[in-house]
């Protein structure tokens, strides 16, 4: 479903990935962990079609087309999913409207005509029982006021809409209490299914107790250079990221 | 005709006797003042004086009622209260004016004979002729234009839409229109100003408002200027307010795309004067600039009682090689003490040849107040618009999205539910969002 090979990429002159590799296979789920700084967010915002990252080289499928030469919005429609580390807000839009336009969008790339209100209120009223959303938030506008926890559920709730077949959770987990996080994943879990992958960034393994990956990878200086299954984040959360520092200081 | 001869004529027409004087006092303050050119500073960057026909034609001219005029008549919500003018000439079989008790709606030409008393006391006083060039011509000049009298304690929920359509076909044209509304203590009302060209040429219009707030009095203005283009509108609102009294203008002003060569000219002179304690003054613009249209609003709020609070929020969005102006005053007299005043005035820029000079003056002569002013010009937040994209929406929709959301806010501030409305559905049509 995604193959990345040997991507480069770099912003405002400095190259933060270097011959970046994954594949990612229908269903399943990868989390991506590692210190700070070493090129988590650039995957994610890369892969969502973010203009400000400069693709240097390299090559990105995506269900056998090519996702570089996509737009953010063509990449959307096409499936792809980035639930924001900070959603952005947008006072003057409801969360209704947004998401009317967004799924409309989609539909109308699948040829189909627009939904119409009725199915649509009923689509919004599921997906918002799956994150715990309260019914206010459609009327109010997109993230506005909304605290650390709820903007996070909103990502999940506009993911659930949205129905993508790749979803990109940058930091979903950061900034969130227990019990937000626990909705979260709950979210996420029952979003899960044969055909739709997830990768999933974090800097704790403590995401991972509740959604958990197939494989975990570990990323520094721009590349991934361990790779694992789940016994890897708790190795990393009991042992820190020195020992990964300390193999590949080549690498910075 | 010349001028002189133009005026005598009018004259001969209105039979009070104060009025023909103040007139004349007008019209001897215009010969001196004429039409203001770039070099002043309150028209620094509003060059009239060239794009003002020189054979300029102060006759009304009454004409037929074209297509154009009943398209657009039943376009409009089914308004409680319809009052329509062409080329200045009050139209009483087009206009709705029911009996509603307290409350009088009519021509300035019959109130000059039927609310004498009430209309020489008031008519000319809230404008400065000596200094403002159109008001004075408007004042020498001014054939009709409407008349609103709420009585105390009267409150009219039905907005009163007042239409001023041009249909002339004479290209020198400078029709002269005027209102006059006193709301008496503790009384209120909603109206609407709508200008618009409805002929196939350039028209050029010259507009006074004097508007009068009683002690808790309350009134919401909307001026609507929704086609600017191949139109010259000078637009002059001037209101008084009394103590506890609420005085609220919008202007909103689209310019939909130029058919000639014309110019697209609006200047919009809106002033709130608050001369009783605990009063208030919500002055608020929305703008769109299209092709070669110029938007120009000078605002002045005048702080002259203390404990008073104003609001200006200004936002225009500018395309093609539009241009806008905000000049925005806030004076503060020595005896408005605890005055709030704030100011914002915000732009979006389209394109790379749209441009705005923003200008706030603020005044202060008080030692205890808060007053405070804001400008910003950009482009879209590009965050917002990423947001937007990475859920699916094209670039081209998003900032529509954003762009709507921008001026949504000055429209959320209209009282009058049924004009929010159609004000709401004007910008989705402008901006093609279709939720």
């Amino acid at each position: 479903m995604l193959s990345i090979k040997n991507l480069n990429v770099g912003i405002a002159e400095k190259q933060i990935l270097k011959d970046f590799n994954l594949e990612i296979k229908p269903g399943e789920i990868h989390a991506i962990m590692g210190p700070n700084g070493t090129g988590k967010s650039t995957l994610a915002s890369t892969l969502a079609g973010k203009e400000d990252y400069e693709v240097l080289s390299g090559e990105v499928t995506f269900n056998g087309k090519n996702l570089l030469e996509m737009s953010a919005d063509e990449r959307a429609r096409e499936g792809v999913f980035l639930a924001f580390q900070y959603p952005v807000e947008i006072p003057g839009v409801s969360t209704t409207n947004f998401m009317k336009a967004a799924v409309n969008a989609k539909r109308k790339h699948q040829g189909l005509e627009p939904m119409d209100a009725k199915d649509f209120l009923k689509l919004m009223r599921e997906k918002m029982a799956l994150v715990e959303m309260n019914k206010e938030f459609t009327s109010r506008s997109v993230n506005e006021g909304f605290s650390g926890g709820e903007k996070k559920r909103n990502e999940i709730f506009q993911m659930a809409m949205l129905e993508p077949t790749l979803c990109l959770l940058d930091e979903t987990d950061s900034g969130l209490d227990i019990d937000a996080l626990r909705i979260v994943a709950n979210g996420v879990n029952k979003l899960r299914d044969d055909k739709r992958s997830f990768l999933v960034i974090t800097h704790y393994q403590r995401l991972l107790n509740y959604i958990v990956p197939d494989y975990v990878h570990v990323m520094y200086g721009g590349k991934i250079v361990k790779s694992g299954g789940k016994e890897l984040a708790l190795k990393l959360e009991e042992q820190g990221y020195d020992w990964i520092k300390e193999e590949n200081s080549e690498l910075v | 005709m010349s001028l002189a001869e133009n005026i005598s004529k009018q004259f001969a027409e209105v039979s009070n006797s104060n009025v023909v004087e103040l007139r004349k006092n007008a019209f001897t303050a215009f010969e001196k003042l004429g039409i203001p050119s770039s070099r002043h500073e309150e028209w620094k960057y509003t060059n009239i004086k060239t794009k003002l026909n020189e054979q300029l034609s102060l006759t009304p001219v009454d004409s037929q009622v074209n297509a154009a005029v009943k398209n657009y008549i039943a376009s409009l919500p089914p308004y409680s209260f319809r009052i329509i003018f062409l080329n200045g000439v009050f139209h009483p079989e087009l206009s709705i004016v029911p009996d509603t008790k307290g409350l009088t709606v009519c021509s300035l030409r019959e109130a000059f004979g039927s609310h004498t008393t009430l209309v020489e006391k008031h008519f000319g006083k809230l404008i400065n002729y000596n200094e403002e060039h159109f008001a004075a011509l408007n004042t020498a000049f001014v054939n009709d234009g409407v008349f609103i009298h709420v009585q105390k304690n009267v409150t009219v929920n039905e907005p009163i839409y007042v239409q001023y359509f041009f249909t002339a076909s004479d290209i020198n044209a400078f029709t002269q229109t005027r209102s006059l509304a006193i709301v008496e203590e503790g009384a209120s009302i909603q109206i609407a100003e709508d200008f618009r060209n409805a002929s196939n040429i350039n028209v050029q219009y010259n507009h006074v408002s004097e508007v009068f707030v009683g002690k808790n009095a309350s009134i919401d203005i909307v001026k609507l200027q929704l086609e600017v283009s191949n139109a010259i509108g000078i637009h002059t609102l001037e209101s008084q307010v009394e103590r506890d009294g609420k005085f609220s203008a919008a202007t909103v002003t689209f310019s939909s795309p130029n058919t000639g060569t014309g110019s697209a000219i609006i200047r919009n002179n809106v002033t709130a004067r608050l001369i009783g304690e605990n009063s208030h003054a919500d002055l608020n613009g929305l703008y769109f600039g299209k092709e070669n249209a110029h938007i120009d609003n000078h605002i002045l709020v005048d702080h002259v009682a203390p404990n008073c609070t104003s609001n200006q929020l200004y936002k225009g969005v500018l395309s093609g090689d539009s241009t806008g102006v905000f000049n925005g005053k806030i004076f503060v007299k020595p005896d408005a003490q605890k005055t709030n005043a704030f100011q914002s005035s915000k732009a979006l820029l389209l394109s790379n040849d749209a441009s705005i000079n923003s200008k706030p003056q603020l005044e202060i002569f008080a030692d205890d107040v808060k007053c405070s002013h804001g400008a910003a010009v950009g482009q879209l937040d590009e965050n917002a618009l990423f947001y937007l994209r990475a859920r699916g929406i094209t670039k081209e929709e998003a900032t529509q999205i954003l762009t709507y959301a921008f001026a949504h806010e000055v429209i959320d501030h209209i009282h009058s539910k049924p004009i929010r409305q159609f004000l709401c559905d004007k910008l989705k049509d402008e901006l093609k969002v279709n939720f």
